[in-house]
């Protein structure tokens, strides 16, 4: 089962990387093994960045969690 | 020189200095290096420092051919020699006379094949397939492996004489990952050729951006560097490049890297990660945010996805409360009774709540934030 525990600690792994440069992601919603989140900070506008960030956290989202299915980025 | 190959590194002067030292040599050259180190660019190099710089440069991968195609792509066919050779056709070693030919790939040679290249090496003729004519050839040869040779030998994949031939002027790429030095140059370096490429200048790159780049192990070596800077340049157009740019694999697989170099021995402005985020020179820059003081003070790198680490719960509460609450009063415009209602708090409480998490001096820089993030 999906916990918004669980899902936040993958993203407390990934957001050192995000901190790096002045952005973050905030978990908005959880629907069955499917997660919702949103960047935030100076990258959270680009294109490009939110092509990266999204594959980066549903990749570790998948490695850790290995029932989980699909990341939407708000 | 070092306008075609770019190095800082002990490593990359030594191998400068030794290809100075041969550039007027006629000697066979053995480039050994992995996939991406640049045995070719090493190749190039070498013929245009010779004295045939001004003679033709030829470059050939062995691995391109099958068994039977290499010997006339090497050497050459009469008319008739075998189905479809319907007109002589010169190989590549006449197509360099005077030149320099650069066999890429000589690890993947048969051994069939290894007979006769030796032959040519040694007497410096070759035959066409089919023909009987017997022609001199004046090529300097440079052969570039990802394998170490001496090993095929030793496993009776390699023919051991053709080694020694070949291995008079061995020069040797070391890969990426233990030359990290280079990293910043060589990012410069293909930063700045790309942007040239599209008319910009290059932008500002973030502290976190070299510092991902240092941490990477580069298994592509320059190869894969050129190809990240180059996907940066085609695709960052906010004005500065930050850890966005980068592909999700170099950025975070950065932090995986099982044996992490301590920067600081190479480059002692970087010597932290992660970076404090305050860029001074930044104004566009949030300065609220999404980052809590634990962070900011860690001088750790980020932990490689999959190792549990402690995390302070109350930090974490604290840094979810913030983004909750900015969240609400960006959602409103800064209407703090309208973001308490979204937060189902009393406005009362949303104020202590702000005064709490440290925001309240930063509201007059939530227009700021706001305005910024659609940036990128």
């Amino acid at each position: 089962m999906i916990t918004k525990e669980r899902i936040e600690a993958v993203l407390d792994r990934v957001r050192p990387f995000l901190h790096a440069d002045g952005g973050d992601v905030v978990l908005v919603a959880i629907d069955g093994n499917s997660a919702e989140v949103r960047l935030t900070g100076v990258c959270a506008g680009c294109p490009s960045a939110h092509m990266t960030l999204h594959v980066g956290i549903e990749t570790a989202l998948r490695d850790e969690i290995p029932e989980f299915d699909t990341l939407r980025v708000a | 020189m070092d306008s075609l190959v770019v190095g800082k590194s002990a490593k990359m002067r030594a191998v400068f200095e030794f290809l100075r030292v041969i550039g007027n040599s006629d000697s066979t050259v053995l480039v050994t290096g992995e996939s991406g180190t640049g045995k070719e660019v090493t190749a190039t190099l070498i013929h245009q420092n010779s004295r045939r710089r001004h003679r033709p440069f030829v470059a050939v991968s062995c691995a391109l051919f099958s068994e039977t195609l290499i010997e006339s792509e090497l050497f050459g066919h009469e008319r008739g020699a075998f189905t479809g050779a319907i007109k002589d056709r010169p190989g590549r070693f006449e197509m360099a006379e005077g030149g320099t030919i650069f066999l890429d790939d000589i690890d993947d040679v048969p051994l069939s094949m290894q007979v006769k290249l030796l032959r040519v090496l040694q007497n410096r003729t070759i035959e066409r397939l089919g023909g009987t004519r017997t022609v001199p050839v004046n090529v300097r040869v440079i052969v570039g492996t990802k394998r170490d040779l001496k090993q095929l030998v030793t496993e009776g994949k390699f023919r051991e004489d053709l080694y020694y031939r070949l291995n008079v002027l061995p020069v040797t790429l070391p890969p990426l990952r233990e030359r990290p030095e280079d990293i910043p140059v060589l990012m410069e370096h293909f930063l700045t050729r790309y942007f040239r490429r599209r008319n910009e200048d290059v932008p500002a790159i973030s502290e976190a951006v070299t510092q991902a780049f240092m941490r990477y192990t580069w298994p592509g070596n320059v190869r894969e560097l050129e190809n990240a800077c180059e996907r940066i340049a085609q695709t960052c157009s906010c004005g500065t490049v930050r850890v966005g740019c980068m592909s999700a694999s170099i950025l975070f697989r950065a932090g995986a890297n099982p044996t992490p170099f301590d920067p600081a021995q190479v480059a002692p402005s970087v010597n932290q990660w992660p970076v404090p985020p305050m860029a001074p020179t930044e104004t566009s820059m949030p300065t609220a945010v999404e980052r809590t003081p634990t962070t900011l003070a860690s001088p750790n790198p980020p932990t490689p996805i999959g190792v549990p680490v402690a995390i302070s719960l109350d930090d974490r509460l604290r840094e979810v409360e913030a983004n909750l609450i900015k969240w609400a009063l960006r959602s409103t415009g800064g209407n703090k009774s309208k973001a308490a209602a979204l937060l189902k708090i009393k406005r009362s409480t949303l104020g202590d709540r702000i005064n709490r998490c440290g925001l309240g001096r930063v509201d007059e820089g939530e227009s700021a934030v706001l305005s910024s993030e659609s940036g990128g």
